[in-house]
């Protein structure tokens, strides 16, 4: 009676299982073959070696800038995305020694410390390092990385918002607590934000360790607003750039107003945005061989790639960032616009390693909440 | 007799305890042993952490509050009257809860004023969103197994209507609203995504807290220690879920009695459409604003977002990927959840262990266990760190205990004398495991499939975490292309989300039209 059917009902089951199964299996299969890590070397191919580059989310490099590079050597490379810069020092802290990739892109001055203490890289003197930027240099002692680029977190401003109401743009971190510019700053949050971070150092470089929290009392009662990440204050809170906020004050880089310009259609006459050069708080960001990688010599072939002109000459237009190298060109269009401090505010990367913490937690507790 | 199945009870259980021992309980452990310090303890008293938990606390009794008052008139409605769109709505308003919280972030971010955007407020209205379906469910169901002839006794001696809920119909579902109570205060308190989307820098939970803890200080004793005080509240509140959870999943059992009748008078009918109507336009509200999103741009509308969502072969990958992985954790999560299941529920109590070890991917926290999934599986032949395995292991870990329960009550409440009368007519153990039991909980399983696939399709925490070069999931998409500038982007990222709103309404489809209803 109900046999037959009940027969056909499991046949149905059983055949969908074997489907999912095959289904599954084929997965691996397709898989299997693409993904050689690295860490296995491919013993069908041993030749051929694939580098895997680990780097922040936001890395994006033109999409076939390593093509000169596997050419000239042989060498493949792979990118692998990791988080943001944090999430990328704090993994390879943990897999320090039995690394995840070969090299790693995008340690900067701020977290320095954290990675080197945690003892990530192997030290390799790159062939280039004569040429790259000689105060960069300075902050690594024993060549555990060397500076890729650099880049200065300043205030950037509407100048059309401050042009039509005949207000003076601020032109220091002072002038940000007058009443003048209440309700007008916002802030990538210095907890979830590296350029958020780097303005909360400017404040510390500029107040002193003494009188840094004060002074974002004050900017908090002036109507300061804090967002989580760059993207959301630059392009959707502020009044200069493609969104529709109405803050025409913004913590963003140097390097901003170049952007504006280049990549808006149709090109505007002048520069929609400016930048308070009093303001800036030096950025440098770092690349290094992961120490425990079993291609070393492949690696630090990548990192003297990583810091050549060829590469370098690639960053400005981007990453919107200065090449460490100093005789990388640079785009005119990039120079026009863009703003070099001389003296941006800095602070040593062991004095930020020993406080960073207790900084983060008072600014946690005094400012946001 | 389910004796008959003991013995084969012991076989089911190794999957399940190879699965969770290899990836969960060994890179917790280890990543325990590895990083934490005695001295981080300190952490718990600083104002720091008090002010975290504090508000990660406070948020999530109010989200529960709410939720309950909310879900009790559409309970109400639903489970006493018998209107068109009945069925209808009871789906429409399960959608929410299977939607990927990237989803639910970005439609709310569209929907709110700007003014309540990065606010508290923001967090419970999502969280509500999020939950009301599932306690309408569970208390729904409920109340249809009340017998009526409760209540029409209670009329009969003179009891107001008012009366009448408070002292019969409201005792009487007192453990589906403390169990529904403890299921979305557990969501609520572990909420994540939610929070970091549409909290701003100054609300954390203890969730969040732990990833900054761990990610941007570099400190991750600490958020060790964080995580271990989330677990031992989890912990405990999930040991009192279970223990009064007997209803949760129980909309598959049939009710015995049909209390469910036609409206009666002008008011009743007025109650049931202007329920019915706010809470339709409660869930589709933020739903469509996703979807104006995806063909808007500037001020007109504009198709061209689907244009090249459907031609980009990134996207494309994606998409494949994230089917991919879908298909892998149906097979993978409905074996062990229901391998599980069987074992616990047939070996009577020996396996209830289980029970709590297949829980444990929802208490730990996802930062944590993503640690020691890095740190654990680094050496050969095992260094999965790299592969495209990692992220669907992920997916079926945080799938396994929702398929668990979605199975287990119908096994539990299969009456035995069906079996006996199997075996007394000689059928095999296994004859009679798959002429009775597997035809029964068939329904109860492509539930579980369903949801599963859900569960895969939206996931977005542990994937960030373990994302690598050619495997980019949709709601990682999404993450990503939100925040890059430019408007045509941005409606991509919407498109992306529309597809997955599409997705989710079709399971919630194919769950309530063959799971819930067996075609007798």
């Amino acid at each position: 009676m109900n046999q037959k059917k009940l027969k056909h009902d499991f046949k149905n089951i059983f055949l969908c299982a074997a489907l999912l199964g095959s289904l599954a299996s084929a997965c691996t299969n397709s898989s299997s073959t693409d993904n050689s890590s690295t860490n296995q070397a491919d013993p069908t191919n041993s030749d051929q070696v694939t580098l895997t580059l680990l780097a922040y989310d936001s890395f994006t490099p033109s999409k076939n800038i390593f093509d000169a590079f596997t050419l000239e050597t042989g060498v493949k490379v792979e990118i692998a995305l990791g988080g943001d810069a944090g999430e990328l020092v704090t993994k390879a802290a943990l897999t320090a020694g039995n690394p995840q990739g070969d090299v790693l892109w995008g340690v900067d001055n701020t977290m320095l410390s954290r990675a080197i203490e945690a003892k990530i890289f192997s030290a390799y003197q790159t062939k280039n390092i004569n040429d790259l930027d000689e105060s960069a240099r300075k902050l690594i002692s024993n060549f555990e990385v060397a500076p890729v680029d650099t880049g200065d977190v300043c205030l950037n401003y509407d100048v059309k918002w401050f042009a039509d109401r005949e207000i003076a743009p601020p032109l220091t971190l002072r002038a940000l607590t007058s009443a003048n510019y209440a309700n007008l700053l916002v802030v990538p949050s210095p907890i979830t934000s590296s350029p958020g971070l780097a303005f909360m150092l400017a404040t510390i470089a500029e107040f002193g360790e003494d009188g840094w929290s004060e002074y974002w009392q004050q900017l908090k009662q002036n109507g300061v607003l804090i967002v989580d990440g760059w993207n959301e204050a630059y392009y959707t809170e502020f009044s200069g750039s493609s969104g529709k906020g109405d803050r025409p004050i913004v913590v963003s880089y140097g390097s901003s107003p170049p952007a504006e310009m280049i990549y808006a259609s149709p090109k505007p006459a002048t520069a929609p945005t400016a930048v308070a050069a009093l303001t800036c708080y030096r950025q440098v960001e770092f690349a290094g061989v992961l120490r425990g990688t079993k291609h070393q010599r492949e690696a630090e072939m990548l990192v003297d790639y990583l810091t050549s002109i060829a590469f370098q000459q690639d960053l400005p237009l981007t990453l919107f960032v200065y090449p460490a190298n100093t005789k990388a060109k640079l785009p005119a269009e990039f120079l026009k616009y863009s703003l070099r401090p001389e003296l941006p505010l800095q602070i040593d990367p062991e004095l930020i390693a020993k406080n960073r913490t207790t900084w983060l937690d008072t600014f946690t507790n005094k400012v946001l909440r | 007799m389910i004796n008959a199945y003991r013995h084969t009870s012991k076989w089911l259980v190794v999957a399940p305890i190879v699965v969770m021992l290899l990836f969960v309980v060994a890179p917790v452990l280890n990543i325990f042993s590895m990083a934490i310090q005695i001295d981080s303890f300190a952490l718990l008293t600083t104002p720091t952490t008090r002010n975290v938990v504090w508000f990660t606390t406070w948020q999530a009794i109010i989200s529960t509050i709410v939720v309950l008052f909310l879900a009790m008139p559409i309970a109400a409605i639903t489970a006493n009257f018998d209107f068109f769109g009945r069925r209808m709505l009871i789906s429409l308003i399960s959608v929410p809860f299977i939607l990927p919280t990237v989803v639910v972030g970005v439609a709310f971010l569209e929907l709110l004023p700007t003014s309540i955007h990065r606010s508290a407020l923001a967090i419970i209205i999502a969280h509500i969103y999020f939950n009301f379906g599932l306690v309408v469910r569970i208390i729904s169901t409920r109340w249809q197994q009340i017998h009526p002839h409760l209540e029409d006794a209670a009329r009969t001696l003179g009891a107001s209507r008012t009366r009448l809920f408070l002292t019969v119909t409201l005792p009487l579902l007192k453990k589906s609203l403390r169990s529904a109570g403890l299921l979305v205060f557990l969501m609520c308190f572990t909420s994540y995504g939610v929070v970091r989307i549409l909290g701003g820098p100054a609300r954390s939970t203890i969730e969040t807290e732990i990833y900054f803890r761990a990610m941007q200080l570099g400190d991750v004793s600490g958020a060790l220690v964080l995580s271990i005080s989330q677990l031992v509240v989890v912990g405990v509140l999930i040991l009192l879920t279970t223990q009064f959870g007997t209803t949760n999943s129980a909309e598959f059992r049939q009710t015995i009695y049909s209390r469910i009748r036609r409206p009666q008078n002008f008011g009743q009918k007025l109650f049931i459409a202007s329920i019915a109507l706010i809470s339709t336009v409660a869930v589709l509200a933020p739903l469509v604003s996703v979807v104006r999103r995806s063909i808007l741009v500037g001020e007109r509308t504009n198709f061209f977002a689907w244009h090249i969502i459907f031609t980009d072969p990134e996207i494309f990958k994606s998409l494949t990927t994230s089917l991919k992985y879908a298909v892998f954790t149906i097979a993978v999560s409905t074996t062990i959840g229901l391998f599980s299941a069987c074992a616990i529920i047939y070996g009577s109590t020996r396996y209830r262990f289980l029970n709590i070890l297949t829980t444990l991917p929802v208490v730990v926290s996802a930062v944590t266990l993503g640690l020691g999934l890095i740190i654990t599986f680094d050496v050969n032949p095992i260094d999965w760190r790299g592969a495209w395995l990692m992220m669907p292991i992920a997916h079926c870990l945080v799938a396994i205990p929702i398929v668990m329960r979605i199975i287990s009550p119908t096994i539990r409440d299969l009456p035995n004398g069906l079996r006996d009368a199997s075996q007394t007519l000689g059928a095999t153990t296994w004859k009679m495991w798959r002429t009775i039991d597997l035809r029964i909980i068939q329904p109860a399983l492509l539930t579980a499939a369903a949801v599963a696939c859900a569960v895969s399709l939206g996931e977005f925490g542990a994937s960030s975490f373990l994302v690598r070069r050619n495997n980019e999931t949709l709601p990682l998409m999404i993450s990503r292309l939100l925040s890059r500038p430019g408007e045509t982007i941005q409606a991509q990222a919407y498109a992306i989300a529309t597809l997955l709103i599409v997705a989710c309404v079709a399971i919630i489809g194919v769950v309530d039209y063959f799971g819930t209803e067996k075609h007798r």
